[in-house]
């Protein structure tokens, strides 16, 4: 165990060196930073101040590495649309934000998406399983950002049941998190449909019914413990996905966690948030990946083999 | 507009019917809450040197206003009146007496002028068009007058005092007393409305002062600006009720406008726009020329001009709320307007297909050309969204005429990037311009001062520009303007579009009018004039 945890370590900083020099060769493909920070009718001196400043008159590994060597202390430099923050200083004030909201949804997701995948394997072929088949094919062919809108146009402006956007109150909560959780308990409710369809047909659960044990501990207990691999794989994918996926949902709703602030950097020309929300989101998809990688093989021996 | 009285509402959960509602009134003030959602601004900071200075704080103010009618600068700002000398290289300016900072820190004097001008030309700022505050001499004459001296003359420096300015003035006893945290926190103005906070990413919060020192208060409580990226949920904010006045996307107006919502427009011209030929270079001096560009023919450039059907472009982009432009950087407001170009436009650049293809056969286009394909750029940038729709009709519409076209997509940085490096041989929409003194809109676009980057850099404009830019005289200035503008216009030098108004879209509930002249560079401003509706 400890081997393969040693091993998926090496693998994820690996992952995540490689993401730095990805964002630093962005932000360097998508033209000089000094054609993006500085007005038109910039001067010589401003531009010969922003180069010095940036150190873009340095060989690009040089460059590359004083990048590495700042982001490693967290230092991606000052924002330039929220005047008197650093980058990191605006991602960490907003990333509480985008947990509350990620939270959120995530326990909608798996509140809903387990019974009904579970509900909807005992019911195979059934109404319920059709049911949440055509709510599984809508929930992951619907586009997010149109589905929010749909949200907000009937919940906040036709029924003025909830506020339209904004944050401040758990009512402000209420249409992104639904929104947010649509996507996901589409998909974990498929896959734990599927899971539940081929453990429910193993020996040992018909064994059980033979001996006569309970079917809703059968199905709960039994069959639901060794479907929930399955789901579990997908939950790191999720938890990252609902976290950093946040952008079009945030943007929509003017939620303002980390999505909203990638989108406003981006915007507003900010490189250094840019930087540092990319590589802050690339680390929350790692570290969700890794953690489910090491419960995986907790719960499942044969992966660490 | 919300109402917010805790204990009224609370109390009218037991009444019903407008009668009831009418006889509490008078028990109580009605906090009155007017919400403004706009798009979120490219850098949020109460330090106004600190922005690009597309956003002036309401409870900051400048030493010149603008008429909300006219757009004229006047005395509204924090002096009473001005003068120049004779070279317009020295403006002094008196204090208003009454004029004092909120939150006690006393009245407006020379020493927080000359406090703010250090501030705004530090180096840390980031105000677009500082060098020319930068290259000021400035003075404390005495407790209300301040003196500005310069080297050259500076005939358009009331323009960056007033709206779409570099200078706000601060409070020097605030920051002497707090430093600027003091200023980050909770800055002392001098305007109509006192800053009340921050949220980050959501808006900013300004009370209004009642019994303002100069006699004009807002009819509301509060000032509440959200900044709102997304249009949809900007509509649904203005159908909703939660907000009262949006600056809706043109796109969303017609779905708020049948909702019963109301538009509101700038009394005057906010921004122009056209649409531009990349490299018109032909002065030596400037670098090496391009060639063999098609439109460096003067005929390839009529017949591109008269190509565009702009009554159908400006219905499509605009809804037709614009006004015709004959030549980009020139306004009635400014020096340099010829009301003859305005009125021979349609003569000279209207649509006429016809004329333009037998002016593509007299230039023997596309035969006469190595390479007769007329690059256009398709670019999305942010306070632009009608850039593609601009470029693709053009398209259309060059191509209906027999030219050869390409659209190339490429980001705004990219554009710059090209353009600093002189590589820009191509055809695109101009940012969309605030409108500026004749001086300052030449300068930028049409002048070797803003090599390598302007779209025209020829010899004889030049020379006329170095006068212009020299000149003191008002009558020699405006007809040195005048002469530039038509030259411009007779080279066909370019291919201007419409004058655009500021417009936001008010729920007619809640909002009765709201005068603003559309000079600053959001467009919005004078958000005391905001009258609510009874």
């Amino acid at each position: 165990m400890k081997k393969y945890i040693g091993t998926r370590l090496i693998e994820s900083l690996a992952a995540i060196l490689v993401i730095t020099i990805l964002v630093f060769a962005l932000t360097h493909m998508s033209g000089s930073p000094v054609d993006a920070l500085l007005p038109q009718d910039a001067t010589q001196d401003q531009i010969d101040a922003l180069v010095a400043q940036w150190g873009l008159d340095q060989p690009l590994a040089v460059q590359y590495l004083t990048f590495l060597k700042n982001a490693l202390a967290g230092d991606f430099g000052d924002s330039l649309k929220w005047r008197g923050y650093s980058a990191m200083g605006v991602v960490l004030d907003r990333f509480p934000q985008t947990l509350l909201l990620g939270g959120v949804a995530v326990a909608i997701s798996v509140i809903v998406a387990i019974p009904l995948g579970v509900m909807a394997a005992m019911n195979r072929n059934g109404p319920l399983d059709r049911g949440a088949q055509i709510f599984s094919l809508f929930g992951q062919s619907v586009p997010q950002f149109w589905f929010a809108i749909l949200l907000i146009w009937f919940l906040a402006v036709a029924l003025q049941l909830v506020p339209t956007s904004g944050s401040g109150s758990w009512r402000h909560l209420i249409l992104p998190a639904i929104a947010m959780a649509w996507f996901q308990i589409a998909a974990l409710s498929r896959l734990t449909r599927s899971a539940m369809l081929d453990v429910l047909d193993a020996e040992y659960i018909k064994l059980a019914r033979v001996k006569g044990v309970r079917e809703a501990r059968v199905v709960w207990v039994h069959a639901l413990r060794n479907a929930a691999v399955v789901p579990l794989t997908y939950f790191g994918v999720l938890a990252g996905s609902v976290l950093t996926g946040s952008v079009t949902i945030e943007t929509v709703f003017s939620w303002p966690g980390l999505g909203w602030v990638a989108i406003e950097a981006i915007r507003a020309r900010d490189f250094p948030v840019v930087q540092a929300v990319v590589v802050i989101f690339a680390i929350i998809y790692i570290v969700s990946n890794f953690l489910v990688d090491i419960l995986n093989a907790y719960i499942d021996p044969r992966v660490r083999s | 507009m919300k109402i917010f009285n805790e204990p009224l509402c609370t109390g009218m959960r037991h009444l019903t019917g407008a009668t009831a509602l009418a006889a509490m009134l008078p028990l109580a003030a009605m906090a009155q809450e007017v919400t403004v959602v706009m798009d979120p601004i490219a850098s949020e900071s109460t330090l106004y040197w600190e922005t690009e200075g597309a956003f002036m704080l309401p409870s900051l103010q400048g030493l010149v206003g603008n008429n909300p009618e006219t757009g004229k600068f006047d005395n509204s700002g924090l002096a009473s009146s001005w003068e120049t000398n004779d070279d317009l290289t020295s403006w002094t300016f008196t204090l208003k007496p009454e004029a004092t900072f909120s939150g006690g820190w006393g009245k407006v004097t020379a020493a927080d002028v000359v406090h703010s001008v250090n501030l705004h030309t530090g180096d840390d700022s980031r105000l677009s068009g500082i060098a020319n505050l930068r290259a000021a001499t400035v003075t404390a004459v005495d407790d209300h007058t301040v003196r500005f001296d310069f080297d050259s003359p500076q005939a358009d420096f009331l323009f960056l005092l007033a709206g779409r300015g570099v200078l706000a003035i601060y409070s020097k006893a605030q920051f002497d007393a707090e430093g600027l945290g003091g200023y980050k926190t909770a800055p002392a103005g001098t305007g109509p409305f006192v800053y009340d906070g921050t949220e980050l990413g959501q808006g900013m919060t300004f009370s209004a002062v009642k019994d303002h020192w100069s006699g004009i208060s807002a009819d509301y409580d509060t000032l509440s600006i959200r900044f709102v990226g997304e249009a949809a949920t900007k509509l649904a904010m203005l159908l909703s009720n939660e907000a009262d006045v949006v600056s809706l996307p043109r796109e969303l107006q017609p779905q708020a406008l049948d909702e019963g919502f109301e538009i509101i427009r700038s009394t005057q011209g906010a921004s122009q726009t056209a649409l531009v030929f990349g490299a018109l270079y032909t002065d030596p001096e400037g670098g090496e020329l391009p060639q063999g560009l098609p439109w460096a023919d003067v005929r390839v450039r009529e017949a591109m001009n008269r190509a565009l059907d702009r009554e159908q472009m400006l219905e499509a982009l605009y809804s037709g709320r614009t006004e015709a432009l004959p030549v980009f950087t020139m306004d009635e407001q400014y020096e340099g307007y010829t009301p003859e170009l305005s009125a021979q436009f349609d003569q000279d650049y209207g649509y006429d297909p016809e004329r333009a293809m037998e002016l593509l056969a007299e230039a023997g286009y596309p035969e006469a050309f190595d390479n007769p394909v007329i690059p256009i750029i398709l670019t999305s940038l942010p306070g632009n969204p009608e850039f593609p729709l601009i470029s693709e009709m053009a398209q259309a519409f060059f191509e209906s005429v027999g030219l050869q076209t390409e659209m190339r997509e490429m980001d705004g940085a990219s554009i710059l990037a090209a353009r600093r490096a002189r590589n820009a041989p191509w055809v695109m929409p101009v940012r969309n311009a605030p409108i500026r003194p004749a001086q300052l809109g030449l300068q930028v676009y049409f002048s070797k001062v803003n090599r390598p980057t302007a779209y025209v850099d020829s010899p004889e404009i030049n020379a006329m520009f170095d006068q212009l830019a020299a000149a003191t005289d008002m009558d020699e200035r405006d007809a040195l303007a005048s002469d530039i503008f038509t030259m411009l216009y007779q080279d066909y030098s370019h291919m201007p579009l419409a004058k655009i108004f500021a417009e936001v879209t008010v729920d007619p509930d809640s909002i009765e009018s709201w005068t603003f002249p559309g000079s600053t560079s959001s467009g919005l401003s004078h958000y005391h004039l905001i009258k609510t509706a009874d």
